[in-house]
């Protein structure tokens, strides 16, 4: 009898922490985003190319709340962001911003029904990593792993996996290599380059 | 008087010569624990993808440490790196399991990153790709083909 009621708060704890585990902050913030940009790409009012602009602004809306782009092109810059004067700081943000967005932008708005199924996280202080499996329709699986980091009580992304490969971790090689071969400036030109041809 | 010098010759010899094998297991065998200056940090990767102790460590294509130890913790790999003391590695830094070629050996890259914050020795590389596995991709294009 007394086994017993000594088992059941042992269980309630277990249950406790294996839920807070499993479902914490970031992956409720992943979750919420997520949830907002399905409903903003299936919502039927905004169909057809005429409301196609309106769309992208609510995704880019979404997003932003998310995203650090602050936090990311720090990241991708890395040891080249020190050297730069704050204007030119501001400026590779918009533009490392637009990139993404010329890149990924049509991809979701493609989106149609793949699923998202969250498979937890694991946090260590004020860094998280959430770990998401998006389920096309054709039952192929993609592993996407957030990276979050808490900034003014607010899980933001600064990093992320698609099947392992990062996405700062590619640009920050692939600028780096610019960088030193030529010079910031031409970096940033390719950059405009890239987004107009995009756009 | 002659087969005396002979025995002595000899006798040196050997020693010379056990000296040099002692100078090359010492050289080949515990490089890093000679050279004990430096640091430790350790990452963690959800796949090491066969990383080995020894393995080298390189940032931008220059080997500067090597794998000190790789240990199972709470199902993923804990890797150990030893790197020298002038080395300074970033809070952003990103470790990536690579491969030399198609299939040579493994290797683990560091790409610097521009905190200011510095990695403190013992302390952990947050950031970690894991080697990209060729099979699952293969597969991945396999299947979704179907």
């Amino acid at each position: 009898m007394r086994k017993g009621f000594r088992v059941v708060p042992i269980f309630l704890l277990m249950g406790f922490l294996a839920s807070t585990a499993l479902a914490g902050e970031p992956t409720e913030a992943i979750q919420k985003t997520t949830d907002k940009i399905i409903a903003i790409v299936t919502d039927p009012a905004l169909k057809g190319p005429a409301k196609s602009e309106e769309k992208a602004k609510l995704i880019r809306q979404a997003v932003d709340e998310r995203f650090d782009w602050e936090e990311m092109s720090r990241r991708t810059l890395a040891r080249h962001w020190q050297d730069r004067t704050d204007a030119q700081k501001k400026e590779f943000m918009v533009l490392f911003a637009e990139l993404l967005e010329a890149t990924y932008l049509d991809k979701v708005e493609g989106y149609s029904g793949e699923k998202v199924i969250y498979e937890g996280e694991r946090s260590d202080g004020e860094y998280a990593v959430v770990a998401v499996k998006i389920v096309t329709q054709k039952e192929t699986e993609i592993p996407v792993k957030y990276r979050m980091k808490k900034i003014k009580n607010e899980w933001r992304v600064y990093d992320i996996s698609i099947t392992g490969v990062s996405l700062i971790n590619n640009y920050r090689k692939q600028f780096n290599s610019i960088i030193t071969r030529s010079s910031f400036d031409s970096l940033m030109e390719k950059l405009e380059a890239k987004v107009k041809r995009e756009e | 008087m002659k087969k005396f010098d002979l025995e002595l010759a000899v006798g040196v010899f050997m020693i010379l010569g056990i000296v040099c094998l002692g100078y090359l297991s010492i050289k080949l065998g515990k490089m890093e624990v000679l050279g004990g200056e430096g640091y430790e940090i350790q990452a963690v990767f959800s796949n090491s993808g066969g990383l080995k102790a020894g393995s080298s460590v390189v940032i931008a294509g220059v080997e500067v440490g090597r794998v000190k130890e790789v240990a199972l913790e709470d199902y993923r790999a804990r890797v150990v790196l030893h790197l020298p003391s002038h080395l300074k590695i970033q809070e952003d830094a990103i470790a990536s399991v690579k491969t030399k070629g198609l299939i040579g050996e493994k290797y683990l890259e560091i790409t610097p990153g521009g905190a200011d914050k510095i990695i403190p020795p013992e302390g952990r590389i947050r950031d970690t790709q894991s080697p990209v596995d060729l099979e699952e991709l293969i597969s991945s294009y396999v299947f979704g083909k179907l």
